[in-house]
């Protein structure tokens, strides 16, 4: 674990964010510590992805402000913002035929005036960006024809290019099988340990969270829950009353993180609490008692 | 961090590989395009030296070619520079309009079925230009009636289409009802125009090249190229919307206002087209798929292919209806639409089969 530092600090202050009526976050507090992995976690719709649209200024806040280092992300200009963060969106749009370079290239978009030509800055930077990626050597395929993992690497290797301190990823392991998923976020701890950049995202296993994390935030119905290390945040209580899933947190065997085990319910527990008496004996023993 | 490392996987190295290919794809795209853009370029030069000699005077195309720059023969000289160049000459700036026009529609529709003529733009500019027209205004303002049609035919199909997502196909049906809405106007205003001016009016039925002359030329020509200029230099930011609103947002740009910018600068542009030619068909819906066919994916070298190729076809066309087709005062807009329709039959019934990309 690296220790945080004063600068890449993003923060929600008094946060509300709504689509059109709807009322997403509201009254969110939040500060996200600088040079740390910070992982968003909660349940469906809790406004996790909600929330890293709004600290990328996807969204205006409906009430509140978020900040980088004490400024207003919304009083900054937009390049200067793209300076700092890249990111990574949940369904990015692949342009027909696009090769893996040229994708990549269209990171350096904030840091090109309109009519000044392609440096040699911008190529070293694209070039940085597919080696620590491991996509060189895809440059020339077709970003269109590629797997789900390698279309991945690419993604993020054009918001590397983007060379930002922070780099904020919406459920980048989503569509991805379980190998891919953990390339992806040994990537992305690869380039906070060795490149030094801040990472926010997103993430929906709770094991993976904690392990590849420093920070935890977690989310309930548009609300803070917890927030802090994940060895402190997440216990079992806190799972139970956030996901509705009665667990036990053990430490995981291979890296001591907390690992979150789900009791094991019977069927007829989970579909009719009622009568489940009648069906226990059978699994009562490794079950424990379930609250309906 | 404490997660374990897969040692197949690539561990970031420290540097750049110091070696670095310069015949990429990216290189290779990029000579193609220039390649084609060559060719298309000397096509161009041909054909208009070719248009510029035929006719009831027979001038060879080198010849034609001089007389457009004042050399050589004054009889020939003047049949060029007076009667035939306005005519070439609006057919090329026109064409290269209009195409680039629906390369840019397709892109930021994010729609293959998109261009000037399948969204009702072009019936909307010639709805301005024959009301004015109808007025009695001087020419120089039917250029700016026209733009004014077409960003009325644009409010009328965000209108109809917006709410609803603009989702693929929808835009293209709401489009050609906008279409054929503004061309039954413009063919009701015609049919109780006076007799004098019902024939200089046809122009803005199907897409005619009859009767240009060099005021229209000049003023067409200056507008359509100061548009175009402004949207080549925008091709950067026109790439990166292309990854999709957030991915935009993420690298610096306010999508939604970027691409409204983006879409009134080509509605004005098709619009000018129009206004020289009237509602030509298929120049704009086929030549982006042919160049994306001859040279990648759009980038800002294949904009300027797209350009020539759309000046080559409409001129071409032209050709055909002046020289070719022994059918007296035939409008090109027929020849386009002709080649037009099977090929837009062809584009629908392959978007059916292709699945949607989400990501």
């Amino acid at each position: 674990m690296t220790s945080t530092t004063d600068v890449n600090r993003l923060a929600a202050h008094s946060l509300g964010l709504r689509y059109g009526d709807r009322t997403i976050l509201e009254g969110l507090d939040l500060e996200l510590p600088g040079g740390a992995v910070t992982a968003i976690v909660g349940p469906n719709a809790c406004g996790k992805s909600t929330l890293l649209r709004g600290l990328v200024r996807l969204l205006d806040p409906a009430a509140g402000t978020v900040t980088l280092d004490g400024a207003d992300i919304h009083r900054m200009p937009a390049r200067t913002l793209a300076k700092r963060m890249g990111l990574l969106p949940q369904q990015p749009v692949t342009p027909e035929a696009v090769t893996v370079e040229a994708l990549v290239r269209l990171g350096r978009y904030p840091h090109q005036r309109m009519l000044s030509p392609w440096s040699k800055a911008d190529q070293a930077a694209v070039e940085e960006a597919l080696t620590r990626t491991g996509t060189a050597e895809l440059r020339d395929r077709q970003v269109d024809r590629l797997s789900g993992g390698q279309r991945q690497r690419v993604w993020i290797a054009l918001a590397l290019a983007q060379e930002t301190d922070l780099l904020l990823l919406d459920e980048p392991t989503t569509f991805l099988d379980l190998r891919h998923q953990l390339d992806v976020l040994d990537l992305v701890a690869d380039l906070h340990a060795e490149a030094g950049r801040t990472v926010v995202m997103v993430l929906h296993d709770l094991g993976q969270a904690a392990r590849y994390a420093d920070h935890l935030v977690v989310l309930k119905d548009g609300r803070l829950a917890a927030a802090g290390p994940p060895t402190e945040v997440l216990t079992a209580e806190l799972v139970e009353s956030v996901f509705g899933v009665p667990c036990r947190v053990v430490p995981d065997p291979e890296t001591g993180t907390p690992l979150v085990v789900p009791r094991a319910r019977t069927r007829a527990a989970a579909a009719a609490p009622a009568s489940a008496s009648a069906t226990a004996p059978a699994s009562a023993a490794a079950s424990a008692s379930v609250p309906a | 961090m404490t997660a374990p490392t897969d040692p197949t996987r690539l561990t970031a190295p420290t540097a750049p590989t110091a070696r670095t290919r310069r015949t990429g794809a990216i290189t290779r795209r990029r000579a193609r395009t220039a390649a084609w853009s060559l060719l298309a370029l000397a096509l161009l030069v041909l054909l208009t030296g070719v248009a510029l000699g035929t006719g009831q005077v027979s001038i060879s195309a080198w010849d034609a070619l001089r007389a457009l720059f004042g050399q050589g023969e004054p009889g020939n000289v003047l049949v060029v520079q007076q009667f035939r160049a306005p005519r070439v000459v609006s057919a090329l700036i026109a064409g290269a309009g209009l195409a680039m026009a629906g390369s840019m529609l397709q892109r930021l529709f994010r729609n293959p079925l998109a261009a000037p003529d399948t969204i009702g733009i072009t019936g909307g500019a010639s709805f301005g230009a024959v009301l004015m027209l109808a007025t009695g205004a001087s020419q120089q303002l039917i250029p700016l009636a026209a733009v004014g049609g077409g960003l009325l035919a644009a409010m009328l199909l965000g209108g109809f289409a917006w709410r609803s997502k603009m989702a693929v196909t929808r835009l293209v049906l709401v489009g050609l009802a906008v279409q054929q809405g503004l061309a039954a106007a413009v063919n009701l205003m015609i049919v109780r125009f006076p007799a004098e001016l019902a024939s200089s009016a046809m122009q803005w039925t199907t897409g005619s090249l009859y009767g240009r002359n060099w005021t229209e030329v000049w003023i067409g020509g200056t507008a359509i190229a100061l548009t175009a200029a402004a949207l080549l230099l925008c091709q950067r930011r026109v790439a990166v919307l292309d990854l999709g609103d957030d991915s935009a947002g993420g690298l610096g740009l306010n999508p939604a206002r970027d691409r409204l910018w983006l879409l009134l600068l080509t509605i004005t542009l098709a619009s000018l087209a129009a206004a020289l030619t009237g509602p030509v068909a298929f120049v704009a819906l086929a030549v982006p798929h042919l160049v994306r066919l001859l040279a990648g994916p759009p980038t800002l070298g294949t904009l300027g292919l797209t350009a020539l190729t759309g000046a080559v076809l409409l001129l071409s066309a032209d050709l055909l209806v002046l020289h070719v087709i022994p059918v007296h005062g035939l409008p090109v807009g027929a020849v386009t639409a002709t080649l037009g329709a099977p090929w837009l039959l062809v584009l629908m019934i392959r978007q059916g089969r292709l699945p949607q990309r989400s990501s």
